[in-house]
């Protein structure tokens, strides 16, 4: 979900500045009754505008291709179900499989698909189709990082409504997976059809062009009360385009608009402001395998020298929390009993004498501007670390350049990571030794022990405490500073209800929302 | 030359032959001159879109790296890379690409999408805007630039000519925001931006006037300053002085005398603007979330995706191309294949 240089110039100031001026005007004054996320006896009826991110020449129609666009994605999960869905707590619940179960040894999971599921065509949804979908998923240029450990052959059905997945490892956890991609098409689809490839999802798809879509409600969904009659989604390319539609009335929702536009909308009594914690995560990344930052001494004493709370307030214009350092804070469970890192300067400084870190060279942070905040953040980070003498220059990449040359490859780099991901997630795919996408070229045989150990651990209780133990380690010795996690924001008119709260791909379960009248 | 473009009757034979009154050999004049213009930037256009191909071949990364997903193994990007056929040296990628042209095949997108399907949609939504725009900008600029050329060095002459300079100087961008500031957010009397229906384009007309405004009013000042000169050094040609010598109203010298000869630098003026609105359009569709070519072609440089790039210059460079010849087909009508 990247953005482009030139929607950060125009999420930049002296537009913000403008647009703020923009907000003063305009609107009326009454209160919504109600709000966004809250809970009322629910209305039906009624058609929902949605603006949502895109770029046109990036629009995919295909559920298991490239997704670029929140505009896709969006539309497509309206259309199509995954087995699973980001939850809260759990948090990961049912779909269209409508519960699993493991084997002894969590290896072999069954899972369940929901009773009287339908396609839109009204052909019921068979273990063939949910099969024929995963394996086409799983054939995908990106295949084994979405599917991981779980090879096409071990992806097979049982009876009429059972799959089953066999993993080559053990993994407590394997059902989190599939939540993002999973989406089912009926058996056969070829990619020539795959665009009209009928969906099992809340709605059906009306009309597609360019990015721009009209969905209807499906009545004989399965899963629950549907209540808006159709949703309109919009692409917009940029935020700030996106932003003024809101304000002028053009549509109703502002899908993952961001901080700016919520500033600018902040005098306006007639935009509701639906803030999603946990949403994303900009840390920044110190190479562990070699490099000035390969001494843990030095990386504790950057991670005491980061002023967390100004980084929230300045870089996320305050919609955001203060982090401890672990990826996963929407995790049901993260560690809240490890302890706050806060800023101590005079530690870091001893810290940093005693690893006889060289202070009198200048040291490259290098940044993109892929997502706004991200190279703001990385500015912030050097003028609070000089403070315990360390001197820091921000490189800006560009995009590309970056993601070629320096991520994973970098002394000391800007990351992001936009989804509502556990604990567990981000280890695997980051931390433990031999993970493709390993940002700091961490290896701890301590952590690699502690996470084979909690995903192959099936009693809850005791998974949760050996999870701590896992960011315990993370915490000390990992080559992450996360200060701070980024709310995703999104702008509704006053009328509407019902929206999601979830982080990252959460955003997009809107089969709940409703307008009042 | 006076009254070739007004419908007073062409002189009858006996009159001594002016040039320009032969229409068949200034046809054929400007036929041959119209087709070797043509083939020169045919050529032209050609070596661009290999400039193109090269130019995306020398940014670092490529479309395989931009439109995968992070997590794809250095193997992932490798099937990847085959699947695209970027493997392939770009020269022989380009030929591939260039010896569909003809058919209209425009290739595939990095994404699989046709690169025709893509820009199917966008490129008449870009040319109704900038077709709204150039005519804006032909109306406006010669309304004002004829308006201050009847009183010369008079006080509005000098108010057109020194707004114009401060106008053209404005960057779209600029523009666009003031205007969605004030004719929308503000007033509420225009949508700020534009939404599309279920056949592609724009859902009413009124969402065409801010971003057809925010191209025209610097494109208007770079015209009115051409039209001004243009007319100026018109003015001093000796049948001009031969009419106000006459008595001639001054309207009438200026409709009867004055444009006619200076047509031919309007019209290239106006080609010239033609290309600047173009450019224009990527930043001004960006504000107004304007469903047009300008959009596709910033993200396709985001992703590499050299036929999308390709695809998009070749049908810029089509138009611009015409309009050129339009241009030129004025100059030969008006000097009568004279140079």
């Amino acid at each position: 979900m990247d953005l482009n240089r030139r929607q950060l110039l125009w999420a930049g100031g002296a537009v913000g500045a403008i647009a703020l001026l923009a907000a003063c005007g305009g609107g009326d004054d009454a209160e919504p009754t109600g709000s966004a996320t809250g809970s009322a006896k629910p209305r039906k009826g009624g058609t929902l505008r949605v603006g949502a991110l895109g770029r046109a020449a990036a629009i995919t129609r295909d559920p298991h291709g490239s997704q670029a666009n929140e505009s896709d994605y969006l539309i497509i999960s309206l259309v199509y179900d995954t087995l699973t869905v980001p939850g809260t707590k759990p948090n990961t619940e049912p779909r269209l499989a409508a519960s699993w179960t493991p084997s002894e040894d969590l290896k072999t999971w069954k899972f369940k698909i929901a009773q009287g599921a339908t396609f839109h065509d009204g052909s019921p949804v068979t273990a063939k189709d949910v099969v024929y979908s995963l394996k086409r998923l799983r054939a995908t240029p990106a295949g084994a990082s979405r599917l991981p450990g779980i090879q096409a052959k071990n992806i097979t059905a049982e009876g009429t409504d059972t799959v089953v997945l066999v993993s080559d490892y053990a993994n407590a956890e394997l059902p989190l997976l599939t939540r993002l991609t999973t989406f089912v098409v009926p058996d056969g689809t070829t990619d020539k059809d795959i665009a009209k490839a009928p969906g099992t999802g809340p709605f059906k798809l009306g009309w597609f062009r360019t990015g721009n879509a009209r969905l209807v409600r499906n009545d004989d969904w399965y899963g629950g009360d549907v209540y808006l009659d159709a949703i309109e989604v919009k692409i917009f390319e940029s935020p700030q385009a996106m932003a003024n539609a809101l304000l002028a009335g053009q549509i109703d929702l502002a899908s993952n608009v961001g901080a700016v536009a919520a500033r600018t909308a902040e005098s306006r009594k007639d935009v509701q402001t639906v803030r999603r914690p946990n949403d994303m995560a900009m840390p920044i990344v110190m190479r562990t395998a070699d490099g000035p930052f390969a001494d843990p001494k030095v990386r504790e004493a950057l991670r005491l020298a980061v002023d967390r709370e100004a980084m929230v307030k300045q870089v996320l214009s305050g919609y955001g929390t203060i982090a401890n350092d672990i990826l996963g804070t929407g995790d049901p469970a993260y560690d809240k009993s490890i302890p706050q890192r806060a800023r101590d300067l005079a530690k870091a400084k001893e810290l940093l004498k005693e690893a006889k870190f060289d202070t009198s060279k200048t040291y490259e942070l290098l940044t993109t501007e892929d997502i706004a905040g991200l190279a703001e953040s990385a500015t912030l980070f050097a003028t609070q670390v000089r403070e315990a003498g360390v001197k820091v220059k921000v490189v800006k990449q560009e995009s590309a350049v970056f993601w070629d040359k320096t991520w994973l490859k970098g002394d000391l780099y800007t990351t992001y990571w936009g989804t509502n991901d556990s604990v567990v997630f981000f280890a695997s795919k980051t931390m433990v030794s031999d993970s493709g996408q390993n940002e700091a070229g961490w290896k701890s045989t301590e952590f690699d022990t502690a996470y084979q150990k909690a995903i192959g651990t099936a009693d809850a209780a005791q998974r949760t405490q050996l999870l701590g133990q896992l960011q315990q380690i993370e915490y000390d010795s990992s080559g992450y500073l996360l200060w701070g996690m980024a709310d995703g924001i999104d702008l509704a008119g006053a009328k509407v209800r019902g929206l999601p709260k979830l982080p990252g791909y959460g955003r997009v379960q809107l089969e709940g929302a409703w307008l009042a009248s | 030359m006076a009254g070739q473009l007004t419908s007073e009757p062409v002189a009858p034979a006996a009159a001594p032959p002016a040039p320009g009154k032969r229409p068949a050999r200034a046809s054929l004049l400007f036929l041959a001159r119209a087709g070797s213009a043509l083939l020169k930037r045919t050529a032209l256009l050609a070596l661009l879109l290999a400039l193109v191909f090269a130019a995306v071949a020398l940014l670092p990364g490529d479309a395989a790296d931009a439109t995968s997903e992070r997590g794809e193994s250095a193997a992932d990007l490798a099937a990847r890379r085959e699947l695209l056929g970027l493997n392939r040296p770009v020269l022989e990628r380009f030929w591939d690409w260039m010896t569909g042209l003809p058919t209209g095949d425009l290739g595939i997108s990095a994404r699989g999408e046709k690169v025709t399907d893509l820009v199917s949609a966008a490129f008449p939504n870009t040319l109704l805007l900038g077709g709204v725009a150039l005519l804006l900008t032909a109306v406006l600029s010669l309304a004002l630039g004829c308006w201050a050329a009847l009183r010369p060095s008079g006080r509005l002459d000098r108010a057109v000519s020194g707004s114009a300079t401060a106008v053209l100087a404005l960057p779209e961008f600029v523009v666009a925001v003031a205007l969605v500031l004030v004719l929308s957010l503000w007033t509420g009397w225009l949508p700020a931006v534009t939404l599309t229906g279920a056949d592609g384009s724009p859902a009413s007309w009124d969402m065409l006037v801010l971003p057809a405004l925010a191209l025209t009013i610097p494109q208007v000042g770079w015209n009115t300053m051409i039209v001004r000169a243009a007319l100026a050094d018109e003015t001093r040609a000796p049948h001009v002085e031969t009419a106000v010598l006459d008595g001639l109203p001054p309207h009438r010298v200026l409709t009867h005398h004055v444009l006619p000869g200076a047509l031919p630098a309007i019209a290239a003026g106006l080609a010239t603007s033609t290309g600047m609105l173009l450019g224009g359009a990527v930043v001004v569709e960006t504000i107004f979330n304007y469903p047009g070519i300008g959009s596709v072609l910033a993200s396709a440089v985001t992703d590499r995706d050299s036929p999308v790039i390709a695809g998009v210059t070749a049908l810029s460079g089509a138009v611009i191309t015409a309009v050129l010849l339009l241009a030129d087909l004025v100059r030969t009508v008006v000097t009568g294949g004279r140079r």
